[in-house]
């Protein structure tokens, strides 16, 4: 299953580079992926993928209950929430995974399915969405899930006073334009055409339900799972939700314990102190792949790390020079050296999965001498000096991609000065204003991700992108219902940037997990990484 | 009163001085790292609006005397104030955490200390011969090599990839008794004491073998004394004053060197919560481990001293 996996390289990797941010999480709402039949529900068609389960085929007949699952996360702090709304490190977002559910979900081949609603529809001009929730559905608690808690919910999102995370998502949605219809329908209604509230908003896990009165620090969802206890910055212990809609759990408890140090987190696998860890290094995938009863989990995903350009600020201002920037790049090096080979060649665009992603357009590849031509032409010809901000905070592979960078635009006579700085200072005050820095995004499809990073009004337009030919594409597109329409709006909108945008986008990184062979079930994403398998763990079982 | 109870209260009132200027120091540091708590919790979701809301609800507008002197207020009055992460009492919040620490420290110290005593005297008394080369090899290795590498050994040794007897990290239960789960606490804390013994086996030695070329030592076996008396009455005494002085300094910096050790082992001791207290500049955290760590320091250089002057005849009737 990991042909694809180059396992060349050496380790350039920080060991402190693990602690994901806040928005990284955020941004994976829109995630998704596809089962490769390891799970008991397709056992039918395991046959070919005996192999990632260490020779078992599993059936459902012999799915066997109880146990405890002990998992290894990457460390929070105490900052650590059960809010469903507040997700932001990966702790936070295990929990919600496996507590809460929203009205919908990307379905493993990353199509959104209906989970919580039975039906969201929009009327002529998808300003208005009607969604009807499925009966019988309960909560932790045992009473049932009704409109008043999806009203609350959203309300709770997007109060005026106190918006939370998910409040990004809907799109200017107003707290009185959300209205209860009846005990199983809310209306939501939006000023402006909202084509893809359904599909990428709903989706998200930050706008997952929660009952009505919800209290934090007694989390009660409809998910899986039930929390049994927290403590933030340590680990969390949840238990099965035996009337689950889903079908109970086959295990009892899932026990998750929080890891500061990468390499304790794989050491606790390998010697057995837990069945199963997110967020494998990339430097460490050979180990675990020699070591007998240790199984990886190495999925694409769409993350990315880029380099953000800020059009605002010299030379940047200068098309010329971002263009002699990209063909700067040697992206081959910076996937094997940066991240050990575990990703894939990006070409300057984000959202690779979307319906209206330009495939077609040729890969870009690095051109020293045509980079040269252009920074000739741009007026720095006698080379020229940039700073490029970086840090551990943004991700595994984002201060070693950076110094492969500086390396490589040496050619060109470009001198770049890699500045290391911590989590608080990358994402402090002049977070949105560096001339020239790193950041990391996880996969949204393109109009989603054009509201929160490139269009004038995103919060986080941080190549202070802008470009009226484009925006008006973009607009034009948040408002085509027509899917044909409007992937052909997004492709010409995402050429522009290919052509002229503020964005180097090397790689896209890997999902990379590890559990013990005695674990079926685990469900594989081919698209992009919610780690083990979207935390959608009440189909594993222990063999 | 007595000249050593003076001294000791002396000492004390000096210890609380440096108490102070500690806190003074992290206080200030503290200040000069770039951002703040109100930056640290929101991060990139940080608007103007929230970032000025929670700084006010953090008090985190007024100006830094003005927080450093409420704060010093309340330690005064014996409370540790709230985290500002977490929006818990410190002390609550650090309880449990420094239990855990104070259990792998003390063990470590009980395992280290009569070690390093028995091998370090021995050493000096079979000085050159097979037993001291080895030991003298042997501490001379460990005390060049840091901690960390020191536990990444043992544990590559011990938990993943030659024998696989102990975890290689710490999960502790936390509604069980920490005794109950000793096998945890077994790579921690051997090497923290394969980190400090050395020192202490090093100093135990070199004053033994001091004591054994001095002249009274001569004189006592001319006289035609017991071998066992020359040693147990004399010898050994006096080679363990400096080493006092070492096995207190060791143990301070068993206080503060376990946060590295933590780390490596996902021990969930201060260690752990320090490192996650700055890098959310969570102010009251880091003020009550570092007074922590800082405290044992003055208390186990006090204790030492105290003990110098009881073990050492000549300091003891100097007192009077």
């Amino acid at each position: 299953m990991n042909d694809d996996t180059k396992k060349s390289g050496f380790d350039l990797e920080k060991i402190l580079g693990e602690r994901i941010s806040r928005r990284d999480l955020f941004l994976r709402g829109g995630a998704a992926g596809a089962i490769i039949g390891l799970g008991p529900l397709l056992a039918a068609c395991s046959s070919d993928s005996t192999t990632t389960t260490g020779g078992a085929t599993s059936t459902t007949a012999e799915a066997k209950r109880g146990g405890n699952l002990r998992i290894g996360l990457v460390g929070g702090g105490a900052q650590d929430t059960a809010d469903p709304h507040m997700s932001s490190f990966i702790p936070d977002d295990a929990i919600n995974w496996c507590l809460f559910e929203g009205l919908l979900q990307y379905s493993p081949d990353y199509t959104p399915e209906y989970l919580l609603a039975e039906d969201v529809s929009p009327n002529e001009d998808a300003t208005v969405w009607t969604a009807k929730i499925k009966a019988d559905i309960t909560w932790h608690d045992g009473k049932p899930l009704t409109a008043d808690d999806v009203v609350f919910s959203f309300k709770r999102i997007v109060d005026e006073a106190n918006p939370l995370l998910g409040a990004a998502a809907l799109g200017g949605l107003k707290p009185e334009n959300i209205v209860k219809v009846d005990d199983m329908t809310v209306t939501f209604t939006f000023d402006e055409p909202n084509v893809t509230f359904r599909t990428d908003a709903l989706t998200q896990r930050l706008v997952h339900v929660v009952p009505v009165g919800f209290d934090p620090a007694n989390p009660i969802g409809t998910g899986p799972f039930k929390m049994q206890s927290f403590k933030p910055g340590e680990g969390f212990v949840l238990e099965a939700n035996a009337d689950y809609h889903g079908g109970a759990p086959y295990l009892d408890t899932l026990t998750f314990t929080e890891f500061e140090d990468p390499t304790a987190r794989v050491n606790a696998l390998l010697s057995g102190a837990v069945d199963a860890i997110c967020e494998l290094p990339p430097s460490q995938l050979p180990v675990i792949e020699a070591t007998e009863g240790l199984v990886p989990l190495n999925s694409k995903s769409g993350g990315w790390v880029p380099f953000c350009m800020n059009l605002d600020v010299k030379p940047f201002d200068d098309v010329r020079v971002r263009q002699a920037f990209r063909l700067i790049v040697d992206r081959q090096q910076i996937l094997d050296n940066a991240y050990s080979g575990v990703g894939w060649i990006g070409n300057d665009m984000y959202s690779p999965f979307d319906k209206g992603y330009p495939s077609d357009l040729p890969q870009r590849a690095q051109d020293i001498e045509k980079a040269k031509a252009l920074l000739a032409e741009a007026g720095y010809a006698d080379g020229l000096t940039v700073d490029l901000v970086t840090s551990d905070a943004v991700g595994n592979g984002a201060v070693a991609q950076a110094e492969i960078f500086a390396e490589q635009a040496k050619a060109a006579g470009v001198t770049v000065n890699v500045q290391k700085v911590d989590s608080a200072v990358i994402y402090g005050d002049d977070y949105l204003t560096w001339g020239f820095s790193c950041d990391y995004w996880g996969l949204r499809n393109y109009l989603q991700q054009a509201a929160a990073g490139s269009t004038p009004d995103a919060p986080y337009n941080e190549t202070h992108w802008k470009n009226d030919e484009w925006y008006a594409l973009v607009q034009e597109a948040m408002q085509t219902a027509d899917d044909a329409k409007r992937n052909d709006l997004i492709r010409q909108a995402a050429t522009i940037e290919y052509n002229e945008g503020g964005y180097i986008i090397p790689t896209f990184k890997n999902q990379l997990d590890a559990y013990s062979d005695k674990l079926v079930g685990i469900e594989q994403n081919e698209v992009i990484g919610i780690p083990l398998g979207r935390w959608r763990l009440h189909t594993v079982y222990f063999k | 009163m007595p000249p050593l109870l003076k001294i000791i209260l002396r000492r004390a009132l000096l210890g609380l001085l440096t108490l102070l200027l500690v806190s003074v120091v992290v206080f200030a540091a503290t200040q000069a790292l770039p951002s703040d708590t109100a930056r640290a919790i929101l991060g990139r979701d940080a608007t103007p609006e929230r970032l000025a809301a929670l700084r006010e609800q953090l008090n985190l507008n007024r100006p830094a005397v003005v927080q450093y002197g409420s704060w010093l207020g309340g330690v005064v009055t014996g409370d540790l104030g709230d985290s500002l992460v977490a929006k818990q009492p410190v002390t609550q919040l650090l309880s449990g955490r420094v239990k855990n620490s104070a259990v792998l420290v003390s063990l470590a110290a009980l395992i280290s200390i009569p070690l390093a005593l028995v091998f370090g005297s021995l050493s000096g008394l079979l000085r050159d011969r097979g037993f001291d080369t080895a030991v003298s090899l042997g501490s001379l290795t460990l005390a060049a090599l840091p901690e960390f590498v020191v536990g990444i050994i043992l544990v590559l040794l011990f938990a993943t990839q030659v024998f696989h007897l102990f975890p290689a990290v710490t999960l502790l239960n936390p509604n069980a008794s920490i005794f109950g789960q000793l096998k945890m606490l077994v790579l921690p804390s051997m090497t923290l004491v394969l980190a400090v013994a050395p020192y202490i086996v090093r100093t135990l030695r070199a004053s033994m073998i001091e004591v054994l070329e001095s002249d009274y030592i001569q004189m006592a076996r001319l006289k035609g004394m017991p071998e066992r008396t020359v040693l147990g009455r004399h010898a050994l005494p006096n080679a363990i004053v400096p080493a006092i002085q070492v096995i207190a300094l060791n143990l301070a910096w068993l206080a503060g060197g376990v946060v590295v050790v933590e780390y490596l082992f996902n021990y969930p001791g201060i260690g752990s919560a320090l490192m996650d207290a700055v890098s959310n500049r969570d102010l009251p955290v880091i003020q009550a481990i570092t007074l922590l760590i800082a405290g044992l320091y003055v208390i186990f250089n006090l204790t030492a001293d105290i003990l110098t002057i009881l073990v050492s005849p000549r300091l003891r009737t100097g007192l009077q």
